[in-house]
């Protein structure tokens, strides 16, 4: 990201109130976490790709209307859940799958309580991914933002419509049922 | 004294540990502890800030604002 620090073309929009090292900056700080959750969220490098920049060029355009009501990294996460809704859904539309958890946790309760033990290869990311993907849509996000140690419950709350009780009580379901599912993806 | 070519069993089991691809088993409690160990060791493509700063260069100059138009007359 030096590339925009340094190029002159970047510098002439810092009249938006943008400059470009903060840009950077910014783009430094948080592509990983914002790509990360694309990533695993979707389940699809190439829409994470295409999500990551999405979501920082609208901040490039839109960083005039960041108010500091929320963290920037509250705000620009819900700008990447709102950029990858809108894949899921044009992405749904032409492919109706259903992946519920319900069932799966509720049979293995004594395996979802024992430790997570993974080998540390290639096939680890795939196993994790497997695991996401067999969870309701609303446990993984959850999950993948309370993976997040700079987001608070209220904020995990805010940035899905619920309160911050609900989702502690998902979570609780959300973290068996993945448990069970990465053991089962072994 | 005749040296000993055969190895044992414990030995050939030491050596089979050695030849093995080097992994490690870890372990997590949560399952977002190991959602961050993953996070931690996701790369972020280098393509993205490319196709950031060729997006950003070809934008189109902002329109100017009315006190900016106000100042030029």
């Amino acid at each position: 990201m030096e590339l925009l620090v340094r190029d002159t073309g970047v510098e002439k929009r810092s009249q938006l109130g943008l400059e470009p090292a903060e840009f950077a900056e910014l783009y430094q700080t948080h592509s990983r976490p914002v790509y990360y959750l694309a990533l695993r969220y979707l389940g699809d490098p190439q829409k994470a790709e295409d999500v990551t920049h999405d979501v920082f060029l609208k901040v490039y355009r839109k960083l005039n209307e960041f108010r500091g009501e929320s963290s920037w990294r509250t705000w620009l996460y819900r700008i990447t859940l709102n950029h990858c809704h809108n894949v899921r859904q044009s992405w749904h539309s032409r492919n109706l799958i259903t992946n519920a958890d319900e069932a799966v946790w509720e049979n293995a309760a004594a395996r979802a309580d024992s430790p997570l033990r993974a080998l540390e290869t290639k096939e680890l990311g795939q196993r994790i991914q497997k695991a996401l993907d067999g969870l309701a849509e609303e446990h993984r996000l959850l999950l993948l933002l309370v993976a997040d140690e700079e987001l608070s419950y209220a904020e995990i709350a805010t940035l899905t419509e619920q309160s911050a009780d609900a989702v502690r009580g998902k979570l609780h379901r959300a973290r068996k049922a993945f448990a069970v599912l990465f053991q089962q993806s072994a | 004294m005749k040296r000993q070519t055969k190895l044992t069993a414990q030995e050939q089991e030491q050596l089979a540990a050695l030849n093995a691809p080097q992994t490690s088993t870890r372990e997590f409690a949560t399952a977002e502890e190991l959602l961050r160990h993953d996070a931690g060791r996701t790369e972020v493509p280098p393509v993205i800030a490319e196709r950031l700063l060729k997006s950003i260069q070809n934008l189109p100059h902002p329109a100017p604002t009315w006190w900016q138009r106000w100042l030029k007359r």
